[in-house]
């Protein structure tokens, strides 16, 4: 079974193998064991609350129980630019009128922004190929907002996203062409791999600080302002039915879109509930679910934080049944309480 | 012969032709009839000292063919810059953008709107019939503003400035307006151009972004024309350069051209003129000088030959004095031509 869990320090050959699957554009899972070990050990301190709770950084692993094998990650940011700078550019709109001359045009101008600093992020998010299949993804993704539902102080108001840009087949971004590289004299990736194992202050020494207005940007450049990579569009589509929304930032390497949503907002978090765990005797094998019937189930617990899923007809009115295999990956006894929520938008409730 | 003086209403019509003949246009002189005429009034008002134009001065002066009486040029000073109003340019400056991490050192040119240019002197106007004016009286032409502005010294900033006509291309555009002011405007050049005769520059300029611009976002050949001098002011700029003006830091906010700079003080014609008393002469020999004489409410230059020697009397010879209209004993001020 697909179980979610904290990341932990023996992951770490295996996000490694994960991150070289990855390829450019994943600009938070870059494939640099000292980075990744890194990172691990940071989410292993905010996972046992050492350190600063604003900045921390969780992150998960999910794992394949019969293997073991580390098929994905997916990380929060409690809150960023708290440690470093935060930037991302404001696609804004400066006004030229004149009554006299008839004329009214409007500029999108582009304003570097330090906005998001302090809001949580959900980021790093990774799946391998082999398991980019059934629910796989959505327990990835959304298991991240149970995690806040059951510890909202922990986090910020509201949440984001920051969405892969529009690149061409060999890694350029036409945004970056047409700006930052009139600045930089480093390539995208390399511009992105930096970013990536957390060098960024020379963003802020390189880039244009003023407004940049929009129309001096070569058409090409104009054109991936806020749009996401093809390869971006389900997941675009999967925060959008959770409540996201484009928040008028875009990333200031690649130009594409940030989605935001207050955190009570977001569909997992307002429809999640609680249930007792009951712990079924009957170990049979369950038959093949049907992924409109599953519900994601956490075990509400920090330091070991677990998703597993489990199918709706096992809700009952105070109580969900689990199989005893799903108990034991949850660390959970009958009794304990567990949070549940449908793991697609669907009917409300169970 | 060849004689500067104050525009006056009679010469509209010189006036007028002389603009018909003109490639480029000028900004500073309006075609139509009425507001030419208006600007005559006004500097006619400007050389009288009338208070209502006072710290508004606009000066115009014309270069006159004493034998004919026909307009061959014209030449102003406008005593602050703006009129009144801002005088809006862009300062041409430099960001580095430097990262320690990287070791790179990138410099950055920007674009800043300022209007600090404003109240200074500025030249403007300067118009001649290319056929009819040698060099000797284009030189005339513009360097007797020098020599008026030295006998009026108290009425005029020292730092003077003139505004260089930037490139176009033959059909009239212009390579920087079309990759900057046209986003925010929506009309070509010409366009923009003439309503900022109309209504006035600085009515323009306001509508400008005022966000400073990153030059390497602009096109190419926008880059490329930034600072330059369209082909016909270069001989302009030739004199005003060997005067002792530099091209400064500032541009045009709409064509991209260069803005010319000098101290008062430290202008060739200044630096070199003297005063001395008339003593006419049927005829001297010597080198080239360009002599002026103010008076009350006007001032008058032309071009002589003369020996300037040691004693404060200078020999003048009697068609210059005529010219002038000086008479034995008079002030004059003179600069080697």
């Amino acid at each position: 079974m697909m179980i979610i869990r904290p990341v932990r320090p023996a992951d770490l050959e295996g996000v490694l193998a994960l991150a070289e699957s990855a390829g450019v554009g994943v600009t938070t899972l870059p494939p640099n064991r000292e980075l990744l070990a890194r990172k691990i050990e940071v989410a292993r301190q905010a996972f046992h609350r050492e350190g600063e709770p604003r900045s921390a950084y969780y992150m998960f692993a999910l794992e394949d129980t019969e293997t073991g094998r580390v098929a994905g990650v997916s990380a929060v940011d409690a809150g960023v630019g708290l440690q470093d700078v935060w930037y991302n550019y404001r696609l804004s709109n400066t006004v030229h009128a004149s009554a006299e001359l008839g004329i009214h045009r409007q500029i999108p101008t582009l304003y570097l922004s330090n906005d998001m600093t302090g809001c949580s992020e959900v980021c790093t998010l990774f799946l391998h190929e082999d398991y980019r299949k059934g629910a796989n993804g959505r327990l990835l993704s959304l298991s991240r907002f149970l995690f806040m539902a059951d510890f909202r102080e922990m986090f910020s108001e509201k949440v984001f996203a920051e969405m892969r840009g529009v690149s061409d087949e060999n890694g350029l971004s036409p945004f970056w062409e047409g700006l930052g590289r009139k600045f930089f004299t480093v390539d995208f990736s390399y511009a992105d791999y930096l970013t990536g194992i957390g060098n960024k202050a020379f963003i802020a020494e390189l880039m244009p600080k003023h407004p940049i207005f929009v129309p001096f940007l070569p058409e090409s450049a104009q054109s991936v302002i806020g749009k996401v990579h093809e390869n971006t569009g389900p997941a675009l589509h999967m925060l959008h039915t959770e409540g996201f929304n484009f928040n008028g930032m875009v990333d200031i390497f690649d130009g594409g879109p940030l989605v935001e949503a207050f955190v009570h907002n977001v569909r997992t978090v307002r429809e999640s509930f609680k249930r007792y765990a009951l712990v079924s005797s009957d170990s049979s094998t369950p038959a093949a679910w049907n992924s409109d019937e599953l519900f994601m189930v956490s075990n509400r617990n920090f330091e070991d934080f677990r998703v597993a899923l489990v199918p709706g007809k096992s809700i009952k009115i105070d109580t969900v049944t689990l199989p005893p295999e799903a108990a034991k990956q949850l660390n959970v006894t009958s009794g304990d309480t567990v949070r549940l929520v449908r793991l697609k938008p669907g009917r409300k409730g169970k | 012969m060849y004689r500067v003086r104050p525009a006056r209403h009679d010469d509209v019509p010189g006036i007028e032709r002389l603009l018909s003949q003109m490639e480029a246009r000028v900004s500073t002189l309006p075609e139509d009839r009425d507001r030419l005429a208006e600007k005559i009034e006004l500097s006619q008002r400007a050389f009288e000292r009338d208070p209502l134009v006072a710290g508004r001065e606009r000066l115009l002066f014309v270069l006159e063919e004493t034998e004919s009486g026909d307009i061959l040029g014209t030449s102003g000073i406008d005593r602050s810059a703006g009129n009144g109003t801002p005088f809006y340019n862009y300062r041409c400056d430099e960001l580095i953008h430097s990262s320690h991490q990287l070791d790179v050192n990138n410099t950055v040119p920007v674009l800043y709107m300022t209007h600090e240019l404003t109240g200074r002197s500025l030249l403007c106007s300067l118009t001649f019939d290319k056929n009819r004016v040698d060099q000797a009286g284009r030189e005339l032409l513009s360097r007797a503003r020098f020599l008026y502005m030295h006998l009026n010294a108290d009425r005029f900033d020292p730092r003077v400035i003139v505004e260089i006509q930037g490139v176009q291309t033959p059909d009239g555009q212009s390579p920087f307006w079309d990759s900057l002011g046209r986003h925010f405007f929506g009309m070509d050049f010409r366009e923009a151009d003439y309503y900022s005769h109309v209504k006035s520059k600085t009515f323009i300029a306001e509508l400008m972004p005022a966000h400073p611009i990153y030059v390497t976002l602009l096109s190419e050949y926008a880059q490329e024309v930034i600072g330059q001098p369209h082909p016909a002011a270069e001989a302009n700029c030739q004199l005003l350069h060997r005067e002792g003006f530099r091209i400064g830091k500032y541009i045009d906010i709409f064509d991209g051209g260069p803005t010319l700079e000098a101290e008062l003080a430290q202008i060739n014609t200044v630096k070199r003129a003297k005063l001395k008393q008339v003593k006419r002469a049927p005829h001297t020999m010597g080198l080239n000088y360009l002599v002026g004489v103010a008076r009350e409410n006007s001032f008058v230059a032309t071009l002589a030959k003369l020996t300037d020697g040691m004693g404060d009397v200078l020999r003048v010879p009697e068609t210059c004095a005529d010219t002038l209209n000086v008479s034995d004993g008079d002030d004059v001020v003179l600069s080697p031509l």
